[in-house]
């Protein structure tokens, strides 16, 4: 082992906390790149591989009821590689107890070979084309099987068409376009226990559903490079007879936007998330390692003296931080590599997706040590640059003091007067080494940020939820029918015990158009007077329905480009009748957290149908002491599809959110670590070399307390500093992660709490003291003979 | 003396900027030192010696005048050639030791002797101090007179043809000071190497083959002296 070598393995000793608050600090940082790129490429290698696999469909078709054939016209079409027609049909399920649930009944055309959008079998095997006497088999997504205990043979009963019809489990199975089984944007997230995709032989699905020789689906596998638009479009035309619903790409589709927004996170914060880490990771090792070559500005001296060269020399300061980045990135791609299979496997929670073993993947670890070695060699030469600038023969003198003269605060009299002498003293020190000192502020700043985005979810989702089902839609039972009903037949509804008030909406599918661009949207006919549903400005002004035009949300009216007084086309796609054609002026935009909508007058909505006194659902407000009658006596009634309870959708939020305190405490703890780490050693850098100073003071007379509180002055004032802004640096960190991930689907509004601020704050309070008691240690340590007769 | 010139200095001087204070801590100092030649530099404190011992190890340059080194202008030298000069060269003694603290007597050593090609057997030239039993100390757990011992053996391992000696027993009681005297001494005959000591201790000069007095920034007197003394017999 060379000389030098061993200088730097004492050199380590000596500083051994700080080398280890760094290397910390450099392990988490590569163990979160590790795991979130290993875990993000592990994700995408698997639904790539899935999508493959199965042929996930390019572009989806709705219609009314097409005959099977259009299919050949449609693969006839240039960059259409293939074409499957199938049904996909939302029916009730019929549970004990009168629960609701639906199942999503989706078609598949046997032999499955090389249709599109093919599934994996999991359990059991492939339903027959045929009945065989023993009812309807299908398979069943594997959330809904394990919600309900469903095994081989079960029957689950279902009704379509007026009557009940059993269809029999033989296994589970998953499909690229179920990866998430969202039954719709505004639930948001699966759930099992009230919606099940249900696999099932196209020809089977025909006659349950009475579609003989007939689909409700197309679904497009494009050839490589083919106009995805314009073949679209030629499609449409194609269906235009049959009556076309909606039509939507790859991108569109709920599952997988779902999922590409997951991922396009996971992605996002394995870059910004180690470029943190990392960063003050190298702010550290510059401060220290600037320290280090000043305080041994002496013994470079001698070594210049003896004949090293200035590269040797700043190779081996430059070399305690590649010993950080060797040991830190050691740590890091094993502890990533442990959690991949964590993170993975929470992800498989999440989605039906068969995940691909995670492999270490050689090439993220690789990137991290280079990363973590090219961080180290750039702080370690920044930091030792000052080596070249040492002259032998001037080194070996004590180093002259720092250039005195008045720090800027001097300036402002009133207030310098005032100051004691050690606040004096510290801000002195402060002033003259304002490098080290915004380091430190910065990397405060960035921990307490991390704080912030740890805890601010929780807030956001909270005031999401509250504004969504407490002020949007203030109900607490909504309703939706089969069919559409006349309004008088509201009457058995609201007659109900318990029911407090009632309100009607009627709900159309529809096609916006405006300037050549058209977008799918939910025509929501509302009562004028409606309390249950309440559209808001983006600044919060109630917005009422108005009697003649309609209201569009933000997100629709952008894509559209839309303005209020705008004229938009609307045309009906309701899977009954012809497609109405209908113009509104656009009245006003809402903004809306979740889902989407354009919105009317009751009478309104009636009239683009060319109907009267239709509704297609109710909200209701009920009795609480009365709730659970009321939902037995609505779910008993024929005629309703779904029921969403106010209570029920929240338990279910919050039990999802009860899975993310796991992640908030990991991402608590990696700022704790970081915070800890960067005050620490500032603290201690300070500390070592003021140990003469401090001792003299102590010979002088100060106190214990007085010394340590000396130095306790300045890392305050750094934290302070850093807690300061670093709130409103976490406030704009959470915006940018929101930005980054927020879909169609929802957009989660960044909203903090006054008490997430103040624990973010209390976060970074706590990291400071604790580091100042490592600090005070070395005070009351401090020899004071030994200090002031030894020179370094 | 008919020996070879091995450092030639011709009007070297030397300014420092102290503020708006210019210097002059060497003026026009012309010198020649011989080969294997122990050459003792006194002068009060101030007097510039310590910047003419600098300029001499290639530590410092000369603001103006030349300083030869074989065939070598080391006055014109950029950093790297005057790092192969003190590689290679020159080796030093201080009054403080200045040995590396973390590092132990030996490895202190091996630290100058991995520099040269062919360095003399670090352990070898421990034990030829007097230090074969505290080679594996820290310099915290030697005494002053052992320091500068390895300060010795470290200036003398790599074989320099130079060897610098800045105050070197300034810092000693008498006995041990003599003893370093006496191992410089060795060096210098044994070795034959050019030794250089810079002290304001007129006693030392009786061991020297020359001396040179300065003042002010100047040599006032150069002096051979006839009879050198042996360390040991120096009273002070």
């Amino acid at each position: 082992m060379g000389v030098l070598t061993k200088k730097l393995i004492r050199t380590i000793r000596t500083t051994l906390g700080q080398f280890l608050a760094v290397t910390a600090v450099v392990m988490l940082g590569i163990s979160i790149y590790v795991t979130m790129n290993t875990s993000y490429h592990t994700m995408m290698y698997s639904q790539d591989k899935f999508y493959l696999d199965n042929n996930f469909a390019d572009y989806y078709f709705h219609v009314v009821r097409a005959p099977q054939h259009v299919t050949r016209h449609i693969e006839a079409l240039p960059g259409v590689v293939k074409a499957t027609g199938r049904l996909q049909e939302d029916v009730p399920i019929v549970k004990d107890g009168n629960e609701r649930a639906t199942a999503r009944l989706v078609s598949y055309p046997l032999p499955m070979d090389t249709e599109v959008n093919r599934l994996q079998l999991l359990e059991g095997r492939l339903f027959d084309k045929d009945s065989q006497g023993g009812g309807v088999e299908v398979l069943v997504d594997p959330q809904y099987a394990a919600a309900h205990d469903l095994t081989f043979g079960d029957t689950v009963m279902i009704v379509t068409g007026g009557h009940q019809v059993p269809l029999t489990v033989v296994g589970t199975a998953i499909s690229p376009e179920f990866v998430y089984p969202m039954k719709d944007a505004s639930t948001l997230f699966p759930v099992p226990e009230t919606f099940g995709i249900f696999m099932l032989s196209h020809r089977q699905a025909q006659q349950i559903l009475d579609f003989s020789g007939q689909l409700n689906q197309v679904v497009l596998q494009l050839a490589p490079g083919a106009d995805a638009e314009r073949v679209a479009a030629r499609v449409e035309d194609i269906l235009e007879p049959y009556g076309n619903l909606a039509a939507y790409p790859r991108d569109d589709q709920l599952s997988h936007a779902v999922m590409q927004a997951e991922l396009e996170g996971l992605r996002l914060s394995s870059i910004y998330l180690p470029l943190i880490f990392l960063g003050i990771a190298a702010a550290i090792q510059y401060v220290l390692l600037n320290r280090m070559v000043r305080a041994q500005r002496g013994q470079i001296g001698i070594m210049k003296a003896l004949g090293y060269d200035s590269g040797q020399i700043m190779l081996h300061y430059t070399g305690y931080a590649l010993a950080v980045a060797v040991l830190g990135a050691t740590l890091g791609s094993g502890l990533g590599l442990l959690f991949v299979s964590a993170i993975t496997g929470l992800y498989g929670q999440f989605f039906n997706l068969p995940l691909v073993s995670a492999r270490p993947d050689y090439a993220v670890v690789g990137h991290g040590f280079a990363l973590g070695l090219a961080v180290a060699t750039i702080s370690g030469l920044t930091a030792s640059r000052s080596v070249t600038g040492i002259h032998p023969a001037e080194s070996m003198r004590p180093e002259p003091p720092k250039g005195g003269g008045r720090v800027f605060i001097e300036h402002w009299g009133w207030l310098w007067t005032k100051l004691d002498p050690s606040w004096r003293l510290s801000l002195r020190t402060i002033s003259r080494n304002w490098v080290r000192f915004g380091v430190t502020v910065a990397g405060v700043i960035c921990a307490v940020g991390m704080l912030v985005v740890a805890l601010f979810a929780n807030d956001s989702v909270d005031y999401m939820l509250h504004r969504h089902y407490y002020q949007d839609q203030d109900a607490d039972y909504v309703l939706n029918f089969t069919a559409p009903l006349p309004e008088p037949e509201l009457t058995d509804i609201t007659r109900l015990d318990g029911v407090l008030a009632a309100e009607p909406f009627f709900q159309v599918p529809v096609k916006l158009s405006f300037a050549g661009r058209s977008e799918d949207e939910v025509l929501m006919g509302l009562p004028a007077d409606a309390v249950m549903r309440t559209l808001f400005t983006d600044t919060g002004r109630a917005l009422p329905v108005p009697e003649t035009g309609m209201i569009v949300n933000e997100t629709a009216a952008a894509k559209l480009g839309v303005q209020v007084g705008d004229q938009v086309q609307v045309e009906t796609r309701l899977g009954l009748g012809p497609p109405r054609h209908s113009t509104f002026t656009v009245e006003g935009l809402n903004h809306q957290l979740i889902g989407g909508g354009a919105y009317v007058s009751l009478e309104q909505a009636n009239q683009a149908l060319q109907e009267r006194n239709l509704i297609s659902g109710v909200m209701l407000r009920v009795d609480p002491g009365l709730a659970q009658a009321v939902e037995s006596e609505i779910n008993a009634m024929t005629g309703v599809s779904a029921v969403l309870g106010r209570q029920q959708e929240l338990d279910n939020f919050y039990e999802l959110l009860d899975m993310m305190v796991a992640s908030v405490a990991i991402m608590v703890g990696f700022a704790a670590v970081l915070g800890f780490a960067i005050v620490y050693n500032t603290a201690m850098v300070n500390f070592t070399e003021r140990r003469r100073e401090l001792a003299t003071l102590r010979v002088v007379g100060f106190s214990f307390r007085g010394v340590s509180g000396l130095l306790l002055k300045e890392t305050f004032l750094q934290s302070v500093l850093g807690v300061a802004l670093g709130l409103p640096f976490g406030l704009l960190l959470a915006r940018g992660m929101i930005e980054a991930q927020s879909t169609d689907l929802y957009s989660l509004p960044v909203i903090i709490s006054a008490q997430s601020y103040v624990l973010a704050a209390l976060g970074g309070i706590l990291f400071i003291l604790v580091a100042q008691r490592f600090i005070a240690r070395g005070v009351r340590r401090l020899d004071l003979v030994d200090v002031l007769k030894n020179k370094d | 003396m008919t020996a070879k010139v091995l450092v030639r200095l011709d009007r070297v001087t030397r300014d420092f900027t102290m503020g708006e204070v210019v210097v002059n801590a060497l003026k026009e100092t012309t010198l020649e030192i011989f080969e294997g030649e122990l050459l003792v530099i006194l002068g009060p404190s101030g007097s510039g010696k310590s910047t003419l011992l600098n300029i001499l190890g290639g530590m410092d340059q000369p603001s103006s005048g030349e300083m030869w080194f074989g065939g070598r202008d080391l006055s014109r030298s950029g950093d790297a050639e005057l790092t192969r000069y003190r590689r290679n060269e020159v080796g030093f003694l201080f009054q403080f030791y200045n040995l590396i603290s973390d590092l132990t007597a030996r490895e202190n050593v091996e630290l100058a002797a991995n520099l040269v090609e062919h360095p003399l057997p670090a352990d070898q030239i421990l034990t030829e101090v007097g230090l074969a039993d505290r080679m594996d100390h820290f310099p915290s757990q030697l005494s002053g007179g052992e320091q500068q011992r390895v300060s010795i053996a470290r200036a003398a391992v790599k074989n320099p043809r130079l060897l610098l000696c800045d105050e070197p027993t300034g810092a000693l009681d008498y006995q041990t000071g003599k003893l370093i005297l006496g191992l410089l001494a060795k060096v210098n005959q044994e070795h034959g190497r050019t030794v250089i000591i810079v002290t304001h201790n007129t006693a030392i000069a009786a061991m020297a083959h020359r001396t040179a007095r300065m003042r002010s920034g100047r040599i006032v007197e150069t002096r051979v002296n006839p009879a050198p003394v042996a360390p040991e017999r120096i009273e002070w």
